[in-house]
């Protein structure tokens, strides 16, 4: 736990604060942000990264909000595919970063950058389920799990 | 008051609806409060007015009984900051307002207290008392007692150093503050006043985790006017994970006795001592006179989250009995003379520890305290909603960052004994046992209502709103009032001389229970259902209503 706190807070520098989201105060009219290079996630897509992200996910207390797994409690599932706020990596990033309304805190300044795209390869690790559109139930008692 | 009286019964002395008449209750009004989430607590009725409290955005709805369709008389709409949603642990929930001297006081989730004029709707004062940045949100009921207005927070998956307040009812000033944990000095335990011993709420703690050791107050308060002390619940400590808190962490878990006055504690009794269960103790302190052992006594009454019913005397806070009134594995029983739990040490959860299973109840509770019960003098017995749910607990070590969750386990449920996920019981206080009992099929989470005309009111979590005999448990009368119940039935008569009765309906209140699947508002939240209530979303989805029955 400490050791991944340590590390949550001490990998990666500013530098690697990408140019489109170190400006706080964004405005994307009618969600459509300007025409811009997407940002790629610097840390690489492997397991060890995922299983750091995991770490990282429980120590900075995500699973708080969004539940083991990042299946979604209080906060939104982050493994269904949907996204909010938009899905890509850059998109997240910000979204850690700066946070959003009704309840999303700022982590920029609590969590380094590289620490933001570590828990982000975590999450991009998560299976998505296949049928999650459709709940549908039949006979009388039939638990439903699709 | 949110209670109905002092004593919180939640009894009414009406008696037009009955046994023999409930059959034909009707549906004779409903209105749409505009917001979707868990409608906990209940309407207020005050002469020819009934004030409604919604979830987040807090808005305070006063409608005009004398006049057909009840329209609104006004409206008032607070600014209430929306990160407190993503600080509140369990949805962004309202537990109701009390009115006293011309003013309707209720709580804002965003830590603020709000006293606004009954009679045109213009807010009057207006009073910080909670921390968004130290994960302190204000979602419970206030209490007044004289000019006092008592408030508590919610927190206790935050990492709190809980409190209550007391503030004056004509200004908002903050009067008094004092702390359920800490130094004397905090705890205004004051030697001579308190007899329980010095500075506990340190000693029983390891170096300072007590400052962030929980004990919120997000329940009900109740007060006896002969002995002048108020009686309210503390709720867990923080993080769940025990082995970050040696200690027997007094006074999470606990009722506390105090004088509204100052604030000074006269008593307080741990329920869970070393909590490592999430047992929060914010379950109602229902105040009656009973025979106890063949003597007349002063009781108060409380249904805990960790599956025991308790019978204390409120004068001096002895333990008179406990009894399980759920299935309950963690402790054998409560032994009545220390007051302490004799713990089943198999059942001790800690990040060491691993995966413990089979704990009954679960971290719901054996009830919930979300839903107060009742007392009618006239059976002698206590109505109450319970779970039947039990659960495995794997801690995790966890370090608290100020704002968010300082929580640190996974606790899967599942259903307990029997199958069934929830009830209804009767329960004699007297001798520690239940009456009888409805068994139903998902938890429930509804508040209760009980009459002179011997009709008891609860709803579930499947929408159905029922009535049934006091004496038996006999179903009545149902409705599909179209969502889940987690809020508190109220009875009144009306302007027209008629009884009714109301309740909201609008599932919600905890997503640890509800797993998502009931939401429908949200196209990027898509979730399958729960493991162990996989069917719940084929009955309800989310919702936010005001019902009115009547003959």
């Amino acid at each position: 736990m400490v050791l991944a706190l340590a590390l949550a807070c001490e990998r990666g520098g500013s530098e690697q604060l990408p140019p489109s989201v170190r400006y706080p105060d964004h405005v994307s009219a009618g969600g459509s942000p300007p025409p811009a290079r997407e940002v790629e996630n610097p840390i690489a897509s492997d397991s060890a990264s995922a299983s750091h992200g995991a770490q990282i996910y429980a120590s900075m207390n995500c699973d708080g909000c969004h539940g083991a797994g990042a299946t979604g409690w209080v906060g939104p599932s982050l493994v269904d595919g949907r996204w909010r706020y938009g899905g890509t990596d850059g998109a997240v990033f910000q979204s850690i970063f700066y946070g959003r309304p009704r309840g999303m805190p700022a982590y920029g300044g609590v969590m380094s950058p590289g620490a933001i795209w570590t828990v982000i390869v975590y999450i991009r690790a998560q299976p998505v389920p296949s049928v999650v559109p459709t709940q549908r139930w039949t006979g009388s008692e039939t638990p439903p799990r699709p | 008051m949110p209670g109905k009286d002092y004593a919180s019964t939640r009894y009414s002395g009406l008696n037009q609806i009955t046994t023999a008449n409930a059959a034909r209750l009707r549906a004779a009004w409903s209105f749409s409060t505009g917001v979707l989430g868990g409608h906990e607590g209940q309407p207020l009725v005050v002469g020819n007015t009934m004030f409604v409290v919604t979830p987040f955005p807090n808005v305070l709805y006063a409608f005009d009984l004398t006049q057909e369709g009840y329209p609104l008389k006004w409206k008032y709409r607070p600014d209430v900051n929306p990160s407190a949603i993503g600080i509140a642990c369990c949805d962004a929930i309202n537990r109701g307002a009390v009115y006293a001297a011309g003013k309707v006081v209720y709580n804002l989730l965003d830590g603020h207290t709000v006293a606004v004029d009954a009679r045109t709707g213009r807010e009057l004062w207006k009073t910080q008392i909670g921390s968004l940045g130290q994960g302190e949100t204000t979602p419970m009921a206030p209490f007044i007692v004289g000019n006092r207005v008592i408030v508590g927070p919610s927190g206790g998956e935050f990492g709190i150093h809980g409190w209550v307040k007391a503030l004056d009812l004509a200004t908002g000033r903050i009067l008094w503050t004092a702390h359920n944990m800490g130094p004397d000095s905090q705890m205004i335990a004051r030697p001579g006043t308190f007899t329980g011993g010095a500075n506990l709420g340190v000693s029983t703690w390891s170096g300072d985790a007590w400052r962030r050791g929980g004990a919120p107050v997000w329940g009900w308060i109740s007060y006896d006017p002969q002995l002048d002390l108020i009686y309210f619940g503390t709720g867990n400590p923080g993080p769940y994970n025990p082995e970050q808190r040696p200690g027997e962490n007094k006074w999470t878990n606990s009722v506390l006795a105090r004088r509204p006055g100052d604030g000074s504690l006269v008593w307080a009794y741990q329920f869970t001592p070393h909590d490592s269960w999430d047992y929060d103790s914010n379950a109602e302190m229902i105040l009656v006179d009973l025979v106890v052992g063949g003597r007349m006594r002063r009781v108060l009454v409380h249904f805990d989250k960790n599956g025991f019913a308790y019978t204390i005397d409120r004068a001096t806070g002895e333990l008179l009995l406990a009894e399980p009134f759920a299935h309950v594995t963690w402790a054998r029983r409560i032994d009545r003379t220390t007051g302490v739990p004799v713990v089943d040490s198999r059942k001790v959860t800690g990040a060491s520890r691993g995966n413990i299973q089979g704990i009954c109840p679960s971290l719901e509770g054996g009830k919930t305290p979300v839903a107060p019960g009742a007392y009618s003098p006239r059976t002698g017995w206590f109505y109450t909603a319970t779970n039947n749910l039990c659960m495995s607990f794997d801690a995790t070590t966890v370090t608290r960052i100020p704002g968010t969750p300082f929580i640190g386990a996974s606790t899967p449920y599942v259903a307990g004994p029997g199958g069934h996920m929830g009830g209804f019981i009767a329960w004699d206080a007297a001798r520690g046992r239940k009456v009888w009992e409805i068994k139903e099929k998902f938890p429930v989470w509804s508040g209760t209502v009980v009459t002179a005309g011997d009709v008891v009111f609860y709803g579930t979590l499947d929408g159905w709103f029922k009535a049934v005999d006091a004496r038996n448990g006999r179903p009545l009368w149902k409705f599909k009032v179209g969502s889940g119940v987690v809020g508190a039935p109220i009875t009144f008569r009306g302007p027209d001389g008629k009884q009714y009765v109301a309740v909201y309906a609008g599932i919600g209140g905890d997503w640890f229970l509800l797993a998502g699947d009931v939401r429908s508002d949200d196209p990027a939240d898509v979730r399958p259902p729960s493991d162990f209530a996989p069917d719940l979303g084929r009955y309800t989805s989310q919702g936010g209503m005001v019902w009115i029955f009547g003959l």
